[in-house]
């Protein structure tokens, strides 16, 4: 006993043991999708999942994001917009060595359609199963119901799985279900070593050599990256700063961004990108049915006070539903200004037209997301100021989301962002302005107008660029005269990185969590 | 004997079975719509309905609640609603960090509170009672979250000499998992410098996590002590002159001890509990911050998952307490309530 | 468990362990001073310590409004003056939306005790009746209300709490609910046992012999004789609460933004470390000198009803 008891304070004791002389492998920071299915869920961790371990046939780079052919080589139009075909790209091979066939493209996307989960929901209105086929083996055919516009912009949303792969491990009919939330079957950059990998808590990723693009772009890259996701924001940044991890999220908080930077060891990644912050509105509920009470809202919101003094001006302010980086906007569209006396107006207004202005108000945030809780207590302070009372909420994204499905358990007010899922007018405004797409999250201020019903589907089915231009910027002047919900800011992306990281090639869809492109300086 | 171990093991299942229960009663208040969370970020009505009949979101509660029970009975606690894994699956894999972040965090609440009952039972109310006193009892006010920030701050990035957090540096590498303990699959793997990292990020949230525990074993192991020390046995034999040292040593100290080591179990489950916010901040990946994710993501199934594991685990320390205390001293046994 | 009686204790008893075998019963009446519970417990610096703590915490409470010097601040904000380090316009410097962090500590006084209040008087509501049915006859109504205690007990408290806060609307409310759903076995465990105890005692057989009915010997006679376990559970029970209630507002599930909670203030500090080292500090101790002072108070309170009720577990 007392043997054991001197080895183990000796074991305590011994120096360190000598660290090998490769360069470090990198440490991601950032939260893991909860699976590895690329089909299963989509949110934005995924994207480094859909990014790293898999290829698309088309793929978002650079900043603004260009659209460009990946695993497909291009493709041709149909006149009436509706049949599409992509050419594929020769000898690429995933993991295993497979070489990428048609077959497999088209197995992509029957699994989609077939699991019908998240990530289906831009493609199932406007497309069959059995009208994805392969002509050839190097060709892949789509032939849509109707025409959609933002197909294209749409197809780097569908991770190209090794169907061999996944049928070998197909059990129940399960689409491989099972087996691929643990495990790749891609032709990414990078592989998972599905040995190590544990739910959320770490993934390690191997870099993959016979990446189809090769590595000739890049001197030095990371033959390992490990994923170590750190659940609470402050930790995360601590450890950041104590070289523990070599990237946080894209979530730094402003108020860390000076200590980031000041540290010799870590610096921000700022990058201009496409999420909007905004403050919903239920439409469905009294009082916000009421033009003037919502004008009201619009007005008493402290736009400057909480873009340049509370996140210190990392954010640029966006007066309407699509970022103002993007196309379709009106040139000369007008911000609603932080102004109470005008907010006080318009609810003497509400109140006189018998809108429940004097009932308490909720506004639910994301607890998790500290960003949202100061901005729901300066707006509460402001609006006490108008005779409104706000009651704050904490909530998160999951229950809020959930509670969307239906007007009545809808929250009065919540505060989210809206992410770039596909770079197109249709990821913002058509998809939370068409009634349409009323019972889903983005669509949650419960908003209806025909006129912007009729101008957002004519969008959506016009492939004259020019036209959509017109038909966006038009939608978007009716609907920021409605004033459905409150938009504040369009963002700053904001990552902690290690300074020895270089090589950055950040695109707003992903946050910027491409890994292919990045080298060490060691 | 043997009956009373039988009688307390059956008298415990009625209480697992109501834990199940009332483990399904609570998922069902939700407010919002499993079905909505399952089907992800840009799912439309229609996936969602999809999603509410397949997992059988739509049946009536009665049937949804046996086919529950059916499941927990069998071993099935399903699969969460996030990740589509089953969850026994998901809490296997983290309950050996919060069992080894309990077992250390035990460890060091034994080790430190015996000897400070100790010297407060023989310095009955003089300054140093008082003072392990005031220590044991502020052990127990302190709030955990706050203490865990400050020794973060303090240790870790003033000083830097502890590690923020996690189980390993991530550059060592995991050995092969055996019992899932990282100290013990370490010295089994023979990489003593994975075994030496793993104790130095033990460190800091065993202590947190220690002093609840650390205060009562020092309360018991003071009162047991003491009470001890008025037994005619020990009078008689300090009357008898016997040696100072060799008494307390061998017979005050060991029947006192006995006495603690009751509450030791007690104690267990009382910080598998207390784990989840010293987990939540130190990024422990066990079963708090499980339980944490799954509440931020909805998912109920996993929720319940834990509740029920913890409560089970509870119960079944709970048994082997009783039974250790009637094999301790047998009158216990004869005076089932 | 314990042989001695909690009101055996005898003032002059010089004694360090009270209890011995002969002392009377509860019920018997004798001469003896005014609180001598008191005064035994102002005997003891380190309980009289806790004793003040919590008298002045209660002071604070009460008078929160006119001691703050900015109340206005449980609601308000002023972003340009966010972060400020202690002065003597803000002895404890501000918060990251400009607010006084010694008004918001006056200020979450007095929600701290009231969800302690509520939550161990909610408990003794559903434990005491609990405790004193179940103790009192044998039979399946004892058997049935005792697996349910056990139930409640084994549902891991925190876990429970968290998923109720999360599951229901989160809030205050939840939370007090979740913390009263998991204390009241204690109390009803207490109760329980004493109950056990008490009605074999003689004097209860005397009552039953004169015709007392049962309500009436539960409510006027064995309920007194358990109080002292009782207060010390509240007592403790007190401190608990405000520890696992900040604890709950840490992680987001307890009060809501802008309360001026030390818990959610802590949180909120988090991500402001460590610069603005005062904006956590100042909370954190509120919460530790309060939770303190009922602890020590508590811990006063069991040295003097008995030193061997130890099966306790806060």
């Amino acid at each position: 006993m007392r043997r054991l008891a001197l080895l183990l304070t000796a074991l305590l004791l011994a120096a360190p043991a000598a660290r090998a002389e490769a360069p470090r492998p990198m440490v991601w920071g950032d939260s893991l999708a909860a699976t590895l299915d690329p089909h299963a869920i989509f949110d934005v961790p995924m994207q480094y999942i859909l990014l790293n371990a898999y290829d698309g046939l088309y793929r978002y780079q650079g900043n603004p994001p260009r659209l460009e052919p990946w695993l497909a080589t291009g493709h041709t139009t149909s006149e009436d917009g509706l049949t599409w075909e992509f050419t594929l790209r020769e000898g690429v091979k995933f993991h295993d060595g497979t070489v990428m066939t048609a077959e497999d493209v088209v197995y992509s996307f029957r699994r989609l359609l077939a699991m019908n989960r998240a990530p289906a929901a831009a493609f199932s209105p406007v497309l069959k199963v059995e009208n994805v086929t392969a002509p050839a083996p190097n060709k892949v055919r789509f032939v849509l119901s109707t025409p959609y516009a933002p197909f294209l912009a749409a197809m780097p949303l569908v991770a190209i799985v090794n169907s061999k792969l996944v049928q070998a491990n197909t059990a129940n009919e399960d689409w491989g279900a099972a087996w691929l939330a643990t495990h790749d079957a891609g032709s990414g950059a990078y592989m998972v070593d599905a040995e190590t990998y544990r739910a959320r808590t770490s993934l390690d990723f191997n870099r993959f050599r016979d990446h189809f693009l090769g590595w000739s772009h890049n001197r030095n890259p990371f033959d390992q990256v490990r994923s170590r996701p750190i659940l609470e924001t402050s930790t995360r940044v601590l450890a950041l700063q104590r070289g523990e991890i070599d990237a946080g999220d894209s979530y730094l908080p402003t108020d860390q961004v000076d200590r980031v930077e000041r540290n010799p060891r870590t610096r921000v990644q700022k990058d201009e990108t496409m999420r909007t912050f905004i403050i919903r509105m239920n439409n469905r509920k009294p009082p916000f049915d009421n033009l003037d009470a919502r004008l009201c809202f619009a007005h008493a919101f402290n736009y400057e006070g909480f873009n340049n003094i509370i996140l210190r001006g990392f954010v640029i302010r966006n007066p309407g539903p699509n970022p103002n980086s993007l196309w379709g906007n009106p040139p000369d569209l007008a911000p609603y200004a932080f102004d109470l006396a005008k907010a006080k107006e318009h609810c003497d207004k509400a109140r006189a037209a018998g809108a429940p202005l004097n009932r308490e108000i909720e506004i639910h945030l994301q607890s998790e997301l500290e960003q949202t809780t100061q901005a729901a207590q300066m707006f509460q302070a402001d609006l006490r100021r108008v005779g409104v009372t706000l009651k704050i909420v904490p909530n998160t994204w999951a229950n809020i989301t959930a509670s969307t499905t239906r007007p009545e358990t809808t929250p009065d007010t919540w505060i989210h962002w809206v992410s770039s899922y596909f770079i197109d007018p249709e990821n913002w405004i058509g998809q939370m302005y068409d009634s349409r797409f009323h019972g889903t999250w983005k669509a949650s201020s419960w908003y209806r107008n025909p006129r912007v019903d009729e101008l957002l589907t004519r969008a959506r089915g016009s492939l004259d660029q020019a036209e959509r231009e017109k038909l966006y910027q038009e939608a978007t002047r009716l609907v920021v005269a409605d004033s459905p919900d409150i938009w504040v800011y369009n963002t700053v992306n904001l990552r902690g990185v290690s300074r020895r990281i270089q090589g950055w090639n950040f695109s707003p869809v992903g946050s910027g969590g491409e890994l292919r492109t990045l080298w060490s300086e060691q | 004997m043997a009956r009373y171990v039988l009688r307390r093991i059956l008298l415990a299942l009625p209480a697992l079975f109501g834990l199940v229960l009332l483990t399904f009663v609570l998922t069902r208040v939700i407010p919002g719509d499993p079905a909505a969370a399952l089907a992800g970020d840009s799912a439309t009505p229609a996936q969602i309905a999809e999603i509410r009949e397949k997992y059988g979101l739509d049946r009536p509660i009665l049937e949804q609640a046996l086919v529950h029970i059916r499941q927990v009975l069998t071993g099935d606690l399903g699969r969460s609603i996030f990740s589509g894994r089953p969850v026994t699956e998901e809490i296997a894999q983290r309950l050996p960090a919060t069992l080894e972040l309990t077992f250390a965090a035990l460890f060091l609440a034994t080790i430190i509170g015996i000897p400070l009952g100790l010297v407060a039972a023989l310095n009955h109310n003089g300054p140093v009672d008082q003072i392990v006193r005031l220590l044991s009892v502020g052990g127990l006010a302190i709030a955990s979250f706050w203490l865990a920030l400050m020794l973060q701050l303090v240790f870790a990035m003033d000083l830097d000499i502890l590690p923020l957090r996690g189980r390993v540096d991530v550059d060592l590498g995991l050995p092969p998992t055996v019992t899932g303990l990282l100290t013990i699959d370490s010295l089994l793997a023979g990489r003593f410098d994975q075994f030496r990292d793993a104790v130095w990020h033990l460190v800091l949230p065993a202590v947190t996590l220690c002093l609840p525990g650390l205060a009562s074993i020092a309360r018991f192991t003071r009162s047991g002590m003491l009470e001890m020390l008025q037994k005619d046995f020990v009078l008689y034999a300090r009357a008898a002159g016997y040696g100072k040292f060799r008494l307390y040593a061998i017979y005050v100290l060991r029947n006192a001890v006995t006495v603690t080591v009751t509450q030791i179990g007690l104690l267990f489950g009382a910080l598998i509990s207390g784990a989840v916010a010293v987990e939540a901040i130190y990024d422990w990946p066990g079963l708090g911050t499980y339980a944490v994710q799954a509440i931020l993501t909805a998912d109920y199934k996993a929720l319940l998952a834990v509740t029920l594991v913890v409560g089970v685990v509870y119960a079944v320390v709970n048994v082997l307490v009783d039974v250790a205390q009637a094999l301790i001293d047998p009158r216990v046994a004869e005076d089932v309530r | 468990m314990s042989a001695s009686d909690a009101r055996s204790v005898e003032p002059s008893h010089a004694a360090p362990l009270p209890g011995n075998p002969g002392e009377g019963r509860g019920g018997l009446k004798r001469p003896r001073p005014r609180f001598p519970a008191l005064r035994r417990l102002l005997r003891d610096p380190v309980a009289t310590f806790g004793l003040a703590l919590v008298l002045f915490a209660v002071f604070v409470a009460i008078f929160a409004p006119w001691l703050a010097p900015y109340p206005e601040d449980a609601f308000e904000s002023h972003i340009l003056q966010r972060l400020r380090p202690p002065s003597a316009e803000f002895p404890f410097g501000t918060d990251n939306l400009g607010r006084d962090v010694l008004s918001r500590v006056i200020l979450g006084t007095r929600s701290a005790l009231l969800v302690a209040v509520a939550v161990v008087g909610a408990s003794l509501a559903i434990g005491v009746p609990v405790g004193l049915v179940a103790g009192w006859r044998d039979g399946w109504l004892s058997e049935l209300l005792m697996r349910v205690t056990d139930v409640f007990l084994a549902v891991p408290q925190l876990i429970l709490a968290l998923a109720l806060g999360q599951l229901l609307a989160p809030g205050l409310t939840t939370a007090m609910l979740a913390l009263a759903l998991t204390y009241w076995p204690f109390f009803a465990r207490t109760v329980y046992a004493e109950t056990r105890r008490l009605r074999g005692a003689l004097f209860v057989d005397a009552l039953a012999g004169i015709g007392a009915s049962t309500p009436r010997i539960l409510l006027l006679h064995v309920l007194p004789n358990a109080a002292p376990a009782i207060v010390i559970r509240a007592t403790i029970g007190m401190g608990f609460t405000i520890l696992t209630a900040a604890l709950l507002g840490f992680l987001g599930v307890g009060a809501a933004p802008p309360d001026p909670d030390w818990g959610l203030a802590v949180a909120e500090a988090r991500q402001h470390l460590p610069e603005a080292w005062w904006f956590p500090t100042f909370p954190g101790l509120a919460i530790l000198l309060l939770v303190l002072g009922f602890n020590l108070l508590g811990d006063g309170l069991r040295d003097i009803a008995d030193p061997r009720l130890r099966r306790s577990r806060h």
